[in-house]
């Protein structure tokens, strides 16, 4: 009977196996012999892995690839607009963000029309729709970012931890399905500075982020229909003191208003804090016993719903772009339909980052199954349920990036209690409302 | 026959002028070039992602608009608060290894050259290499501390309105320190002995020698050593943007990171260039200040005028 069995899982895998031989050699990506294909592409860990296909590409093609620079978004982006300033954007593709994109203008050129529509149509809608500024669509999504709860089970199944949870606070210690909870819960955990409740993100854009996503979890917003910021709300205001009460109450380490994303991962699995919003990328990294000291200990909950009973979703994609100066067209649509590929994602879904096509969802899912890795097919299940009914960008504005540093110094200022959370963001209001005016938008 | 006038640029005192040229040519398309450039931009509404706004003339609007914002002079004000510490701070340590290093017989070259280690990291590996001592959860600093009993909570080095200060003031003169050290080393070397030793015959004792001989006449040395690091100082934007990125809250906010978050990130070209020229003109006072005190000290010593 095991026999059996395993021979008929070997037929499934070499069935599979062909099956995506022949999806990838079904598609024609064309030759471009002795073309010259000049890219600048985000750099670090979690996206160098798809770069090794690149030589495929090349192979299939004729064409050659030369990776002008591999920075990370923040820096790209300053070299991107240098490009645009000094009139240099002599390169065919770029790494883009959802949330970079609308600063570009139209330096990028509009893929409908360019990208097969069929390729096109392979894409979840609502990765596209985010991809789109102003009618174009100026990005083709590589993978997709939402956050989720991770969490230690054995702090939550520990009988003391119940018990005096529920003493403290009258309920029962569950993994929580509040930020409210989130919070009584991380206030219940905290040790500091030998383990504490929780973290966040505490400067540059992934504050404001985060603020962000608890204010419309909260039933706020940041701007009106007529573009004025409304974000100094009593949503607003709820949302900022959620993240001042933590910090007060020592529930987040002292140093979160200096930490960015490497900062939370390595903190969650060094096993020194009990519960973690953080992007499906790290999941396999927290189980993954040579660099997690939580391996096989973390649980995973889709993220808490704020006061208005709305969960948490903020998300973007990483994305590919082609520029308009770009002197074949058609390699670069070529190049970017290759990076985002059934298999492409494929490889890109193996680490745990979200991918944009349809079908690798159910793909990358049954492959987790069929190689026994259970935890990445709840994290596989988790993320799609919440790409599906959370997530919301932020406004895909042009001036978003410079609203976003406005904001985040005084989330900091009312953090650390230098401000009131109400002062912190009607100052915040006043500056952003300036901006958009000189933008153009009021 | 009258002698015939040799063409301008042959004849003798045009010479120096001729001999000039490139160096005033490589100056003037290097450095007074985009100098003008820069000083025309902060008079329009330059954003680098919109090159056509490099023609919106819009006065004053910019330097109106970083005068009467608080936060610009705060980092005004921190910054000279940063340069007055760190510079006066690396001149004193450099002084201290100069005069031990100065003492030593032997081993004295390799001292010198391990001495040099800190200068040749690149400013953001420094930056980084603190970010990490100075982390408040997985840090050595705080680890050391609560090892070895002296603390029992997490100390917030890069959050803390002083500590942030000071943990960047700390990187930049372990970086920088050395700069003063060699040049001031230098000084010791080229120091005649013939007062030192006629001074001992008198009878002084070590600290009088050195208040009285050593000191007046490494004072052009310092002031030199000085107004080179008035000028580079700003090579520190580097380690405050990776330790802290001016924040929190704008707590260790210099005026270089300002200037790069607006040029770059908010992409108003414009305005950020209106705030290096304030920091232009603090760094010419700074430079000036030194070097009219370089002039008293080299009269002081009977030196050039």
């Amino acid at each position: 009977m095991k026999t059996t069995i395993k021979t008929f899982l070997a037929a499934t895998a070499l069935t599979g196996m062909a099956a995506t031989s022949l999806a990838a050699a079904d598609v024609d990506y064309g030759t471009f012999d002795g073309y010259n294909l000049r890219v600048k592409l985000i750099g670090g860990a979690q996206y160098e892995p798809l770069y090794a296909r690149i030589s495929e590409w090349e192979e299939m093609t004729g064409a050659t690839v030369d990776v002008l620079s591999r920075k990370n978004h923040f820096e790209l982006d300053r070299e991107i607009k240098q490009d645009i300033a000094a009139g240099t954007l002599d390169w065919c593709v770029g790494s883009n963000h959802t949330s970079f994109a609308p600063q570009y203008g139209s330096i990028y050129i509009d893929l409908n029309g360019v990208i097969d529509e069929g390729t096109l149509a392979e894409f979840q809608p609502l990765a596209l729709q985010n991809s789109t500024v102003d009618g174009r669509l100026v990005q083709l999504p590589r993978h997709s970012d939402i956050s989720n709860l991770y969490y230690i089970k054995s702090m939550f199944e520990d009988a003391d931890n119940q018990a005096g949870f529920k003493a403290e606070y009258g309920y029962d210690l569950t993994p929580p399905e509040t930020w409210n909870q989130v919070k009584d819960q991380a206030m219940y955990f905290a040790d500091a500075p030998t383990f504490y409740g929780t973290q966040f993100v505490g400067k540059d854009e992934a504050i404001t982020g985060r603020f962000y996503e608890m204010l419309v979890a909260n039933g706020g917003a940041l701007f009106d229909d007529g573009w004025n910021p409304t974000f100094n709300s009593a949503a607003g205001v709820e949302a900022l003191n959620w993240f001042k009460d933590l910090y007060e109450a020592k529930a987040v380490p002292a140093g979160s208003l200096n930490y960015l994303w490497d900062d939370t991962g390595l903190g969650f699995a060094s096993g020194t804090v009990a519960l973690n919003l953080d992007w499906a990328g790290w999941a396999s990294f927290f189980n993954d016993p040579e660099n997690s000291k939580i391996a096989g200990d973390v649980g995973l909950v889709r993220a808490p719903k704020g006061s208005a009973g709305i969960r948490t979703g903020w998300s973007g994609s990483h994305t590919f772009s082609i520029t308009a100066t770009c002197d074949n067209t058609e390699a670069a649509a070529s190049f970017v339909t290759f990076l985002t590929s059934h298999d492409s994602q494929m490889v890109e879904a193996s680490s745990g980052l979200l991918p944009t096509r349809a079908k690798v969802w159910g793909d990358a899912k049954a492959q987790f199954a069929a190689d026994g890795n259970d935890f990445l097919v709840t994290v596989f299940e988790t993320y799609a349920v919440s790409m599906e009914e959370d997530a919301f960008t932020p406004p895909l504005i042009t001036p978003w990036i410079e609203v976003s540093n406005e904001i985040w110094p005084r989330l900091q200022a009312a953090i650390l209690g230098e401000m009131t959370a109400q002062e912190a963001l009607d100052e915040a209001a006043d500056a952003a409302r300036l901006v958009m005016e000189d933008a153009g938008y009021l | 026959m009258a002698n015939k006038r040799p063409p301008f640029w042959q004849r003798e005192k045009y010479t120096p002028y001729l001999l000039l040229l490139p160096a005033i040519l490589a100056i003037l398309f290097v450095v007074l070039f985009p100098l003008l450039f820069s000083l025309y931009t902060s008079f329009t509404g330059y954003r680098l992602i919109r090159p056509e706004t490099l023609w919106q003339w819009v006065g004053l609007r910019n330097y109106q608009r970083i005068f009467s914002n608080g936060d610009f002079w705060s980092a005004f004000g921190r910054t000279i608060l940063f340069l007055t510490i760190a510079l006066n701070l690396e001149l004193l340590l450099g002084l201290g290894i100069a005069l031990l290093i100065n003492k030593i017989t032997w081993g004295q070259r390799t001292l010198r050259t391990i001495m040099m280690f800190p200068m040749m990291f690149s400013p953001i590996l420094v930056g980084y290499q603190f970010k990490f001592v100075f982390n408040d959860n997985i840090g050595i600093l705080n680890n050391a501390l609560q090892a070895l009993g002296l603390s029992d909570g997490a100390i917030p080095w890069l959050v803390d309105k002083y500590l942030a200060n000071f943990a960047i003031i700390f990187a930049e003169v372990w970086m920088s320190t050395s700069v003063f050290a060699i040049l001031l080393l230098a000084g010791l070397f080229a120091m005649p002995r013939d007062p030192l030793e006629a001074a001992k015959v008198d009878g002084c004792n070590p600290w009088q020698v050195f208040r009285h001989i050593t000191l007046p006449f490494l004072m052009p040395f310092v002031f030199i050593a000085m107004t080179i690091r008035s000028l580079d100082v700003a090579r520190a934007y580097d380690i405050v943007d990776v330790m802290t990125g001016g924040g929190p809250a704008g707590r260790t906010e210099l005026l270089w990171t300002m200037i790069a978050r607006v040029g770059y990130d908010n992409a108003r070209m414009g305005q950020a260039n209106a705030m290096a020229y304030v920091s232009i003109f603090l760094s010419i006072a700074f430079t000036y200040y030194f070097f009219t005190k370089l002039l008293a000290a080299r009269k002081y010593m009977g030196g050039a005028e």
